[in-house]
């Protein structure tokens, strides 16, 4: 891990790129809902609570980052799979190693960034609850995981697939609408919001950065919050031992 | 004027080989076409998620956001079909030295390197992209008049010059800071805000994008035009824009050709 800091250490410019490049997204998406909120509260969402929304989702998107179908379609593709086979430990450490080693810096940085601007704009303090942040930090977390399992599993089926890493962009191109990117999810058509609660896309960003922002309140919301995320981590987690038990083997077979 | 010629007849030729090369691979083509549908898509259903909310982004009704993401997306495939395989390879050729073999030709350096590569299937982009803002058009049930045709294809041109004119910039940031290489990922992330006029941000966002990131010049000037809402003033300031972007990235090509060293040093 502590190797995996340093290496991102030596490429600030390129991080400080990726930090602008993930966050515009929310700040666009923010910028058309501030205007669309100009004349009153949308769906109950007034422009402020657009700001902490999606203030959060930059923060949460961040720490969840899942980039790893592409490394493992480098490894697969360039041969850099077989030395990493030979090794006594599983690839997936590596990728843990540095998943965290990017993501705790990066998002520290997103997270003063809102301090700042907090500072100076009223609109996007969040209020000082520490218990909630404390649940909020386990939920983001929980997310995480969850998003790095779920990239690492679908990365996987390079193993029998060169398009592997089309199926991680067709999952971040639902989840534009499933996960609450572009908007919360209490404002998509009603069917579409029910459907995606059968998935696991909510828990990946929504309910984390809802938590966050103190826009769940019941007991119920946080145990079904935190069920789902529990339930979709095991559920990814067997798929990813899965894969990586069936992909060695078909991986050996084909003569690597 | 022999020195032109020539540029192009090199241009041709490597076009050509592009083509024979591109053809092999035939699946591609279909993995890309499937990738561009899927997200205009996306793109289309977020207008339409806005539009639940609001009856007019910015003063634009839906079919004329219709009209601008198929503009964006026309832009796009430009970028993917040119740029990005040409003037995106900048920073590569700076670190590992060979733009040295760019400069001992005979023909003009930043042609050569902006031009020379075609990925042509990224072109079904642009027709897509067209044929969407196209059909987007019609739903809006204007009718195209002289005016608003020939201002859209002036206001076009100034829009893919813009983007180029961008690309130099960023690139050629890599003669300076050699590490760089994700630097088409920063365009990537603030030309999405592309995606929509510039009317629809609040107040700071849109200074942001007239004046520093100039990308409202981009998406939202044609789309203007072909709908009708350019004011003959603002089609007169996107051509000087225009050609002052031209005018700018050769002037940062050469002052940043200065600096190059080679690798050696």
């Amino acid at each position: 891990m502590r190797s995996a800091f340093l290496i991102d250490l030596q490429y600030r410019a390129s991080i400080a790129i990726w930090l602008i490049w993930g966050i515009t997204e929310p700040v666009i998406s923010l910028g058309i809902w501030w205007s669309i909120a100009a004349t009153g509260a949308v769906g109950g969402f007034t422009r402020e609570a657009f700001a902490q929304y999606f203030f959060g989702v930059a923060l949460v998107n961040q720490a969840t980052l899942s980039w790893d179908a592409w490394n493992i379609d480098r490894w697969i593709r360039e041969g850099e799979m077989n030395y990493r086979l030979t090794r006594p430990i599983a690839p997936i450490h590596e990728a843990i190693a540095d998943n965290v080693a990017y993501k705790g810096p990066t998002a520290a940085i997103v997270l003063t960034a809102w301090i700042v601007a907090a500072a100076f704009w009223p609109a996007v303090r969040i209020p000082f609850e520490p218990a909630r942040w404390a649940l909020a930090i386990v939920a983001i977390v929980l997310a995480a995981a969850i998003r790095f399992l779920n990239g690492y599993a679908t990365g996987l089926l390079a193993f029998w697939t060169t398009r592997a890493t089309a199926l991680v962009e067709l999952q971040f191109g639902i989840s534009l609408f499933l996960s609450g990117r572009i908007a919360p999810l209490s404002l998509l058509p009603p069917p579409v919001a029910h459907a995606a609660e059968y998935l696991w896309f909510p828990y990946v960003l929504s309910f984390p950065v809802q938590v966050l922002t103190g826009t769940v309140t019941t007991a119920a919301e946080y145990t079904r919050g935190f069920a789902g995320q529990v339930i979709w981590l095991g559920i990814w987690l067997m798929l990813y031992l899965l894969v990586w038990s069936r992909g060695r083997r078909h991986y050996g077979a084909v003569g690597g | 004027m022999t020195s032109i010629r020539r540029t192009t007849t090199v241009l041709r030729a490597f076009w050509q080989l592009n083509w024979l090369e591109e053809l092999q691979y035939r699946g591609n083509f279909i993995a890309s076409l499937l990738g561009t549908v899927f997200w205009l898509l996306m793109a289309i259903l977020t207008a339409a998620l806005y539009f639940q909310h609001t009856s007019k982004l910015g003063g634009w009704e839906f079919w004329d956001v219709v009209v601008l993401l198929g503009i964006f997306n026309a832009l796009a495939g430009v970028v993917e079909t040119v740029l990005r395989p040409g003037i995106g390879h900048l920073p590569a050729d700076v670190r590992s030295g060979a733009l040295d073999l760019v400069l001992v030709r005979p023909v003009d350096a930043q042609f050569y390197v902006s031009f020379r590569r075609l990925d042509v299937w990224r072109l079904a982009d642009v027709v897509l992209g067209l044929a969407l803002a196209g059909y987007a058009f019609a739903r809006t049930g204007r009718a195209i008049g002289a005016w608003e045709l020939i201002t859209f294809v002036v206001t076009f041109a100034v829009a893919i010059a813009v983007v180029y004119a961008i690309w130099v910039t960023l690139m050629s940031l890599a003669f300076w800071f050699v590490a760089v290489e994700n630097m088409a990922a920063l365009f990537d992330a603030l030309f999405e805000a592309a995606r929509y006029p510039v009317s629809a941000y609040p107040g700071a966002l849109r200074f942001l994008f007239v004046y520093l990131i100039p990308i409202a010049w981009t998406t939202t000037i044609p789309a203007s035009a072909l709908t009708g809402r350019l004011r003959p003033a603002l089609a007169l300031w996107a051509l000087a824009v225009g050609i002052a972007a031209l005018g700018a990235s050769r002037l940062l090509w050469r002052v940043a050709l200065k600096r190059y060293t080679s690798a050696g040093g």
